[in-house]
């Protein structure tokens, strides 16, 4: 539904407002590098404006704060429907490193809801292209497992809890096709 | 060993009152002191030895010593020295003497040491919450060892809205942020506006604070830590990883490779190239010159893209770690980068030259958000703010650090204090950055990047580094600990004292002044809040909403 709607509403205009919530601020460079001239989406209709109320998107970058919560409800309440969300980064995915220090609520999807996740700490221009291209269908996602292997660090006890072997592999699965 | 004679400075004048001194290296003095001279011990470094305030920092000491520690750090920015004074307070009644009526540039460093750890500053000029949410209860104190990090505190109320001071009479309140067009980074000023003129205003920030050292004392290792520190600010943050890991090193009396300090010095100066970039394009956006921003982007992308070739990452580099670098620099790298820097150059005096010849930004911006010496000295106001207003101290040169003993390069100054003259120095600056990272691609020598340390490190001791950040200079502060972690680790980033430098600089000025005056300092929030930077990247100073329009029309009138 919301793909078809993306499709229909927001096809070649797409006003996007961006609040950060509480991240480092890596996300919104690079959201703002986007809007320049190597990455350039006004191509594809994509502006920023000024105020929520002018928006189709919001992209939310940046933990949900305990002190940012009502804020950032309130300007998600000021955009007009049909409206979308997006999560830019690991933080606003889920939380990122913080995600259950005092003073942070987890992931924006516990205050506002989310339509989109692009993940990456932060997420590269390319990859913040192509999930706005992804929601607005003009490509297919795709997915491939990655393997990554720990870096050996040189203080030898990584963690006190020694949480893994030092050589162990992790793999993340491929998602589930679509 | 100067060190030694600032210690022997110390003790002809408060000698019974002095407990205890550390002398940890040739650069760095810790005096503990009697509770009830450390004002008077403050006072006369500040004011006599003219030593530059740097930050306060509380720590709660109790499941060791039995006492919570209260600590100024203060640098001399003229002998390279680093200086901590400590004094231990009882358990039972943690009570120290505010320092903010004699050293202003402590105000929040007191409030901090109230809201997160509970001590009591007696006599502070203005006590109100600084860093906790609105709705944070009172009496709880989240950096004290038996407060758990994820721990929800009882009575948290999101309600609860922050309590503002009631505005100058006749002034009308105009409210800015949290969420605001040239604020990437949550933050709210109430300007109090009187006519076009701002007469004051008032700050509730912190809304990024995210817990990191509060993470760092409690759930990480020593080398998780860089990792966190480079995620405080998504703009400066090799700068913090390298802060945080010179701290541990000089608690631990470790010293890296050379090959490694080399790379840590380049990587930090690239960091300095984007970051300049960075700030031109935004003031130009916050001007209205979009022109400016979009070919300052253009410029800054291929130090972006080499930064990724180097370790990985366009940004957050995971670069540092205690003892060295992660990862090497390669020949063909090194000549890639010569030749990005070559590009980088040209380009950058075509964009110099047309911006120090454009009458509007000219215009825009002499005059405007004036921050002079004595703002400098009382605010402790750091990096291209207090250059720009003449008062040429710059980390690099006065505390040497990483290779920086080793280059030549110019500390860029200027004397208005505008906002032109930050521009100024600012856009200079990138120049040097260039001259700096070229010798050191000529001095670079083969060798390991990293130590191998078998060993714990020692439990304890004390630690301080400053590193100039791009906005100024960043300070940790680290007491090394059991479990492989710290025990307390403080961070200052140069916008926690440029901000509070903010209010004086925009009074008096016109209210469409305001957005240039902020960027003007290039604030990080996530930094300040440990938490925050800001990005100036949308600013526009048309975006005044409609509502505000009407308003300011109004008061006009009247």
């Amino acid at each position: 539904m919301i793909k078809n709607l993306c499709q229909k509403m927001f096809g070649r205009s797409l006003w996007v407002y961006h609040a950060n919530s509480g991240g480092c601020n890596g996300c919104d460079i690079e959201v703002l590098n986007v809007l320049t001239p190597y990455y350039d989406v006004e191509r594809f209709g994509i502006k920023l404006v000024g105020s929520p109320r002018h928006a189709d998107v919001m992209l939310c970058q940046g933990p949900a704060m305990r002190s940012t919560a009502a804020a950032l409800r309130r300007a998600y309440e000021a955009m007009p429907a049909p409206k979308l969300v997006f999560a830019i980064g690991s933080c606003a995915c889920g939380g990122g490193i913080w995600h259950d220090s005092y003073p942070v609520l987890g992931p924006v999807e516990k205050v506002v809801p989310v339509n989109y996740y692009i993940p990456g700490c932060p997420p590269r221009p390319e990859a913040i292209i192509y999930g706005v291209a992804v929601a607005l269908g003009l490509v297919d996602k795709r997915v491939v497992p990655v393997e990554v292997r720990q870096l050996p660090l040189i203080i030898p006890r990584y963690h006190p809890d020694d949480l893994r072997g030092r050589d162990e592999l992790v793999v993340y699965e491929k998602a589930d096709s679509l | 060993m100067i060190a030694r004679e600032k210690l022997n400075l110390f003790k002809q004048k408060f000698g019974p009152a002095i407990n205890r001194a550390d002398l940890t290296g040739e650069n760095r003095v810790f005096v503990f002191v009697e509770p009830s001279a450390l004002k008077s011990v403050c006072e006369h470094i500040f004011r006599d030895l003219d030593a530059r305030y740097v930050i306060g920092i509380a720590v709660d000491d109790r499941p060791y010593s039995g006492t919570f520690l209260a600590a100024h750090d203060f640098a001399f920015d003229r002998d390279n020295i680093l200086c901590s004074v400590l004094a231990h307070l009882p358990a039972d009644d943690p009570r120290v003497d505010s320092i903010s009526g004699v050293v202003p540039a402590a105000n929040w460093a007191e409030r901090e040491m109230h809201d997160l750890v509970g001590l009591e500053v007696v006599g502070h000029p203005y006590p109100k919450r600084l860093v906790v949410p609105d709705g944070w209860p009172q009496g709880v104190y989240p950096l004290r060892k038996d407060f758990a990090w994820n721990q929800a505190p009882e009575g948290f109320d999101e309600h609860q809205e922050f309590k503002f001071d009631e505005p100058p009479p006749g002034c009308t309140v105009v409210p800015f942020g949290p969420f605001h067009p040239t604020l990437d980074e949550p933050a709210h000023f109430r300007l109090y506006v009187e006519g076009e003129f701002v007469r004051g205003c008032e700050y509730r920030g912190f809304m990024v604070h995210r817990g990191i050292e509060k993470l760092a004392e409690s759930v990480l290792g020593y080398n998780d830590i860089p990792v966190m520190a480079e995620r405080i600010c998504g703009i400066c943050g090799c700068v913090h990883s390298v802060t945080y890991v010179q701290a541990v090193e000089s608690a631990a009396g470790l010293r890296p490779p050379p090959r490694a300090e080399f790379l840590r010095t380049i990587m930090l100066e690239l960091e300095r190239l984007h970051s300049h970039l960075l700030w031109v394009g935004l003031a130009g956006h916050v001007l209205g010159f979009d022109t400016l921003f979009m070919q300052c982007f253009r410029i800054r992308e291929p130090v972006m893209w080499i930064a990724e070739k180097i370790t990985g990452n366009r940004k957050t580099y995971g670069l540092c770690v205690v003892g060295g670098v992660r990862r090497d620099l390669s020949s063909e790298l090194e000549v890639e980068l010569g030749q990005v820097l070559d590009r980088l150059e040209t380009q950058w005096r075509t964009v110099l030259g047309a911006v120090l010849k454009d009458r509007n930004i000219r215009k825009r911006t002499a005059g405007v958000g004036v921050a002079d010496a004595s703002l400098v000295k009382e605010t402790g106001l750091v990096g291209p703010l207090a250059r720009a207003a003449g008062v040429a101290i710059d980390c690099r040169r006065d505390h040497p650090y990483a290779a920086y003993g080793q280059l030549d390069f110019d500390v860029i100054t200027a004397g208005e204090g505008d906002v032109w003259s930050r521009l100024v120095v600012r856009a200079k600056e990138v120049l040097e950055s260039i001259k700096i990272i070229r010798q050191c691609l000529a001095k670079l020598e083969d060798g390991p990047i990293g130590l191998k340390i078998e060993d714990e490190l020692p439990v304890g001791r004390l630690g301080l580094s400053s590193v100039e950040a791009p906005r100024g200079e960043a300070h940790h502060f680290v007491i090394t600990g059991e479990n492989n972690r710290p025990r307390r680790w403080r961070v200052r980033a140069p916008t926690y004292q440029n901000l509070q430098g903010v209010p004086t600089m925009i009074k008096d000025q016109r209210l469409a002044d305001m957005t240039i005056s902020l960027a003007s300092i290039d604030p990080c929030f996530s930094c300040t809040d440990r938490l925050e930077t800001i990005e100036l990247a949308t600013g526009r100073a048309r975006s005044w909403s409609h509502e505000e329009l009407i308003r300011l029309a109004r008061s006009r009138q009247g």
